[in-house]
């Protein structure tokens, strides 16, 4: 039963991103991204990733969408007859050549969820793998429950900082692009 | 640039007007509530900011600007960046090194749930004012 | 192949990234339009964070809220890489549109082969 709803998750994510990349019209596109945002928010919720799930939520059919539809309503949308777009032979080619060496490589990966992958060992030859030990030691060093919580604000907590300080320049880069004020300059 | 008519539908103005302060109050739960459930500052922050994108879309751009005033934005991601900073380093005399807040007098818990407000003011700050350049930025056609 | 056949039709979060990265891929190739190029990049950073995010994946695991006496949980170390990298390509991606649209501004259009021939007239 699960499995059949995941493969149909599965089928709209990739329907949705197909018909992303063949829309000719801008705005019918946007709103098809949005739909494949949503789809892959409950991905991420049937992987037991509620944080993510909440952020791509909130960002990718959200806020994502909105800033594109902005810019679609600034600039021009060719309006055009065929609602398809002819498929590029050349650039298919490149994109097949790249998705076959990719696919080879699959076979040498654990499936998902396997208990055996390196990933999810809590103790390894050299000792408590990291996630061994975030998972023991979150509670006690920290009194907070929630793991990613602990791992991002305490454990790597320069990451974060680092993060904020990129979202700080992409701001500071976007007001030097518009002249360095949020209204509209007018002459 | 094609011309962009505002409709004032009245459809839009209640559903916002009802549903914003719900939005809002849902985004500084999220925040605080990031140590004991799924949640934290990255999601507040951006809930809040589709609060204000909703706003926006019921009232106009411009009067949304002008009622959350640009300086207030502006204020919300630099003051972010400065107190994140300052929580970087305060725990160096305290004995421990660099953003190591178990060196603090307080209990860990609220020093994590103070950054996790920071995050959520600096990332709420940097998406909105993302939001009102793309719109408003540039010269008049 | 038999053995590539079988471990696809188990592994088959890894090849919706390897498909998703593929119409990604295509879409930043092909599209005339500038905001075309930027919605296949979304595409593909997402194809990334769905792999990241599988490989943390343990089955009959719980998210990683740890209680006390709880079940097995699943590895949070990729949830805090991705949560980092979804608000960053947000940012990233406004600014990009902010390119795009001061390039609208000053060229008056977004069509990649017109943009080549008026930029090599300047």
């Amino acid at each position: 039963m699960t499995l059949a709803l995941e493969l149909a998750l599965v089928g709209f994510v990739l329907s949705t991103a197909a018909a992303t990349a063949l829309l000719r019209d801008l705005l019918a596109s946007i709103v098809v991204f949005a739909a494949f945002s949503l789809g892959v928010s409950i991905i991420w919720v049937i992987l037991q990733a509620p944080d993510v799930a909440l952020t791509e939520a909130a960002v990718g059919a959200g806020v994502m969408s909105v800033l594109l539809l902005v810019t679609v309503a600034k600039t021009a949308r060719s309006p055009d007859d065929a609602p398809l777009v002819s498929v590029n032979p050349k650039a298919l080619a490149v994109v097949l050549v790249l998705v076959l060496v990719l696919v080879t490589t699959l076979p040498a990966l654990p499936p998902v969820g396997d208990a055996t992958a390196p990933a999810l060992q809590e103790t390894n030859e050299g000792g408590t793998t990291p996630y061994g030990y975030y998972i023991g030691n979150a509670y006690d060093e920290t009194g907070v429950e929630n793991a990613v919580t602990a791992v991002l604000v305490f454990y790597r907590g320069f990451d974060t900082f680092g993060e904020a300080v990129v979202v700080f320049s992409a701001v500071v880069g976007a007001l030097i692009l518009f002249g360095g004020g949020m209204r509209r300059e007018t002459e | 640039m094609i011309p962009r008519p505002y409709f004032e539908s009245p459809i839009v103005m209640t559903t916002v007007r009802l549903v914003a302060p719900f939005a809002l109050t849902y985004g500084i739960f999220v925040t605080l509530h990031g140590a004991g459930s799924p949640g934290g500052g990255f999601q507040g922050g951006v809930v809040i900011t589709s609060v204000v994108i909703m706003i926006a879309f019921a009232f106009g751009v411009g009067p949304t600007l002008d009622w959350t005033d640009e300086r207030v934005v502006a204020g919300l991601f630099g003051g972010g960046v400065l107190a994140f900073g300052a929580v970087t380093l305060i725990t160096v005399p305290f004995g421990g090194s660099l953003l190591r807040v178990d060196a603090l007098p307080i209990p860990t818990k609220y020093a994590i749930e103070a950054v996790e407000v920071f995050i959520g003011a600096i990332v709420a700050g940097v998406v909105t004012s993302l939001f009102f350049l793309l719109s408003e930025g540039g010269e008049e056609e | 192949m038999t053995g590539i056949a079988e471990s696809l039709l188990t592994q088959y979060y890894h090849v919706v990234f390897v498909l998703l990265l593929g119409i990604g891929v295509y879409t930043m190739i092909d599209a005339k339009n500038l905001v075309k190029k930027i919605i296949g990049l979304n595409v593909f950073q997402v194809s990334v964070f769905l792999f990241l995010v599988s490989s943390g994946y343990l089955e009959g695991a719980e998210p990683a809220i740890v209680k006390d006496g709880g079940g097995p949980y699943v590895n949070p170390l990729p949830h805090v890489l991705i949560l980092t990298a979804i608000v960053v390509g947000v940012s990233l991606t406004a600014l990009a549109l902010a390119l795009v649209v001061r390039v609208y501004q000053e060229y008056g259009t977004l069509d990649e082969e017109h943009l080549q021939e008026v930029m090599s007239d300047d």
